[in-house]
């Protein structure tokens, strides 16, 4: 399943791990995540509110603030030009039993780049440039005074050495790509005149005016109508495939998370408890946690029965469960010892399912399965 | 109300020279048509009138971008003001007497006065005596101790408080926002840090260090306005701070940083201007404070001597001559009242205008 033609992937985290230091001492939110983005791939991360995946995105632009914050260990690995399939011959360490664990530096022959490890300097220019990010909250992230067509200016001329009017040239174009209708003088507005729908728009122009490798996109729909919702994930697919970028979308509707992306990492207490294709995930979803949102989810059509919650509240980051984070909560839990006692690793489980991780005791194979980083390639065109 | 009154005040400071002077504007000599009025303004003076007309005009060209306004501004003034220093030499010597003489004697056929035709330190020597005049229709507020005309000083004395209190509360703005901005965005250490040395300055008594450095280096307005600004700027640190701190956390904020801009555009450019509006309001209360307390130290007689200003005629009103002189009392006393009002009013509207809660719950 390793081939030797496998690309490389465009970011590698590793074994992630950051903390917040408050006054109920220090809280880890993210603990030993390990994700992969392809390129042309779509990356949906999954999980409650508090389970680390807005911080594992914004660890991955260095945003998380620190202090309170810190990184604890693990890298981040950034490989702005990754070989095409088949045109590379790696020295492949990902077929031997690297574990996830010892975060060693990968060979490979374009040098990936450990992001956390970058100055502030360095970073100003990854972000909006090579990665760029947009957020949850169309109404709050654009700043109130000034024009809309000022802020996106600021960032291309920021990223490309264009002059002024080349600039507006791509801020109107980058704003008509996004389907805003008589863009030139939508750029004199103010973010106040237009909608939230609207304002996504901008934000998505805004995030892609510089042409980035890499879209981390915090919630994108979450605080919008449903009808708006399903017109910007559709411009972000349309997007998406006109320019071969990869998204990172974090959400907790598994519904979005269906219709778009390629591969899913389900998130809990700050771990990876899941990680496959789409298909392997939402056919046979492995980890009870996983199961457990399928069954929390209305289906339209069949409302004779009740919705099945997942019993119990999201423990404390602070103070987290022994053993697997789940176990209180889990439908499997018969009060092993081994739930209790040790957090079950991320393996693969094999052999019938193919590039299918799981975190669970109780899955079968999953004592056999590899602790190998997971990594799913695949770019399926489900929405093609 | 309070808008209208500082207007009238800047209007006095700007063209103070123009209105209250003992040169003609215009008179016609054997020499031929001539201003001496022109010539006898100072550098200062072509300053300030060269930078409000250039204030005006491009308050007037609506298209022109903000920055660049103040860019246009700040390059035109500091040319302006090298070549009036270089240039304007008005002389030395002066003679008020000389107009009134020449007029007296027909020499100049025709003269044109300002409105109140007397310098602030024209002391009519060569007239009868003139000191402690009551008002009247010569002398609308009456003359000072020194037989100056109070009108005339009261109207350049504008200029003293109002630059006082721009320039200090300026000063102050400048120190206080960028160390309150760098507190609220970095906090940890460099909020500590930055709290302690607030706690220092807001610890240190304004009068009292005025006073010490009057005694030690004479009596300079420039070193005040510094002292002021210097000491004043906690206030404005401490609204930056609380408001960067709340900002910090705002979405476009975060975009801002993950959109790659540096970190000076994002302090002043996407902070700033959301955060600056309590600034702007304690500033106007801070531009009435700085007036007070340069009328105060002038009512000590620790303020200028030859420069009109108003606590310094309060001070003249109350001992010279051994009588109680109630129009240089009242005059300079309500024009200080007036004026601190007036920009406490103006910052009571800036922030029901900002706060709108804040008005409802006043009214209850």
């Amino acid at each position: 399943m390793m081939q030797h033609d496998k690309p490389q992937p465009l970011l590698r985290v590793e074994n992630l791990a950051v903390s917040f230091d408050g006054p109920a001492g220090r809280v880890r939110a993210v603990n030993g995540v390990n994700l992969s983005i392809y390129p042309g791939q779509t990356l949906g991360v999954v999980g409650e509110s508090g389970c680390g995946k807005s911080v594992s995105a914004l660890s991955t632009l260095q945003l998380v603030p620190t202090p309170p914050g810190r990184f604890e260990s693990g890298s981040i690995w950034w490989n702005p030009t990754p070989g095409s399939p088949g045109s590379s011959p790696e020295s492949s360490t990902k077929s031997s039993e690297t574990s996830s664990e010892t975060g060693s530096d990968p060979v490979s022959l374009s040098q990936p780049v450990d992001l956390l490890k970058y100055s502030e300097k360095q970073m100003q220019k990854i972000r909006g440039n090579d990665i760029a990010m947009i957020f949850q909250e169309p109404m709050t992230s654009l700043n109130p005074v000034y024009t809309v067509g000022e802020q996106i200016l600021e960032a291309i001329l920021l990223h490309q050495k264009v002059s002024r009017s080349q600039a507006v040239d791509i801020a109107v174009q980058a704003l008509k790509d996004v389907g805003i209708a008589d863009a030139a003088s939508r750029l004199r507005v103010y973010p106040h005149q237009m909608s939230g729908g609207m304002r996504q728009r901008v934000m998505i122009a805004m995030a892609l005016a510089c042409q980035p490798k890499l879209l981390l996109a915090d919630e994108p729909t979450t605080a919008l109508d449903v009808t708006i919702q399903a017109q910007i994930l559709e411009l972000l697919r349309k997007l998406q495939a006109e320019r071969g970028m990869s998204i990172m979308l974090i959400t907790h509707d598994l519904g979005v998370v269906a219709e778009n992306a390629d591969v899913v990492a389900v998130m809990y207490a700050g771990r990876v408890v899941e990680y496959g294709s789409v298909h392997d995930v939402f056919e046979n979803p492995l980890h009870p946690y996983t199961q457990g949102l399928f069954d929390s989810m209305p289906i339209l059509g069949s409302s004779k029965h009740r919705l099945r919650t997942i019993e119990g509240n999201v423990p404390n980051p602070a103070d987290l469960p022994s053993g697997c984070p789940f176990h209180p909560r889990c439908r499997s839990y018969a009060g092993d010892q081994r739930c209790t006692a040790s957090d079950p690793p991320l393996h693969e489980i094999t052999p019938d399912f193919r590039e299918h991780w799981a975190s669970c005791w109780h899955v079968d194979g999953h004592e056999q399965g590899k602790a190998t980083r997971p990594d799913v390639d695949v770019v399926t065109q489900i929405h093609a | 109300m309070g808008l209208a009154w500082i207007g009238l005040v800047a209007f006095f400071a700007i063209f103070g020279p123009l209105l209250a002077s003992s040169h003609p504007i215009l008179w016609k000599t054997a020499d031929g048509v001539s201003s001496p009025m022109l010539r006898h303004l100072t550098a200062a003076d072509v300053i300030i009138l060269a930078m409000a007309l250039v204030a005006a005009i491009l308050l007037c060209l609506r298209s022109l971008h903000f920055g660049k306004r103040i860019l246009i501004f700040a390059g035109v003034g500091v040319v302006i003001s090298i070549l009036s220093l270089i240039l304007i030499k008005p002389p030395q010597a002066i003679v008020y007497s000389q107009y009134r003489e020449a007029l007296a004697a027909e020499e100049a056929q025709w003269a044109v006065m300002t409105i109140v035709p007397y310098s602030p330190t024209d002391r009519f020597r060569e007239m009868e005596e003139t000191r402690f005049l009551s008002p009247s229709g010569k002398h609308w507020m009456g003359t000072t101790g020194d037989g100056e005309d109070l009108c005339s000083r009261m109207i350049h004395a504008c200029r003293i408080a109002l630059a006082v209190g721009f320039l200090s509360t300026g000063i102050a703005i400048c120190i206080g926002v960028i160390i309150g901005g760098l507190m609220g965005y970095f906090s940890g250490w460099v909020d500590l840090l930055g709290m302690r040395l607030v706690e220092v300055f807001s610890a240190i008594p304004t009068i009292f260090l005025l006073i010490t450095f009057v005694a030690f280096y004479g009596r300079n307005l420039y070193l005040m306005m510094i002292i002021l600004g210097l000491t004043g700027w906690v206030g404005y640190a401490v609204f930056t701070r609380a408001e960067f701190l709340k900002l910090r956390e705002q979405d476009f904020v975060q975009a801002a940083i993950a959109c790659g801009l540096p970190l000076r555009s994002v302090l002043f450019k996407h902070m700033l201007p959301n955060g600056v509006t309590p600034v702007l309001v304690s500033a106007s209360f801070g531009v009435a404070g700085a007036i007070l307390t340069e009328s105060t130290l002038s009512f000590l007689g620790l303020g200028l001597v030859e420069e009109p200003s108003w606590g310094q005629m309060l001070n003249q009103a109350r001992g010279q001559g051994g009588v109680f002189t109630w129009w240089m009392a009242i005059y300079p006393g309500f024009a200080i009242f007036f004026t601190v009002f007036a920009y406490n009013l103006v910052g009571e509207a800036l922030r029901d205008a900002i706060d709108p809660q804040l008005k409802k719950a006043a009214q209850l």
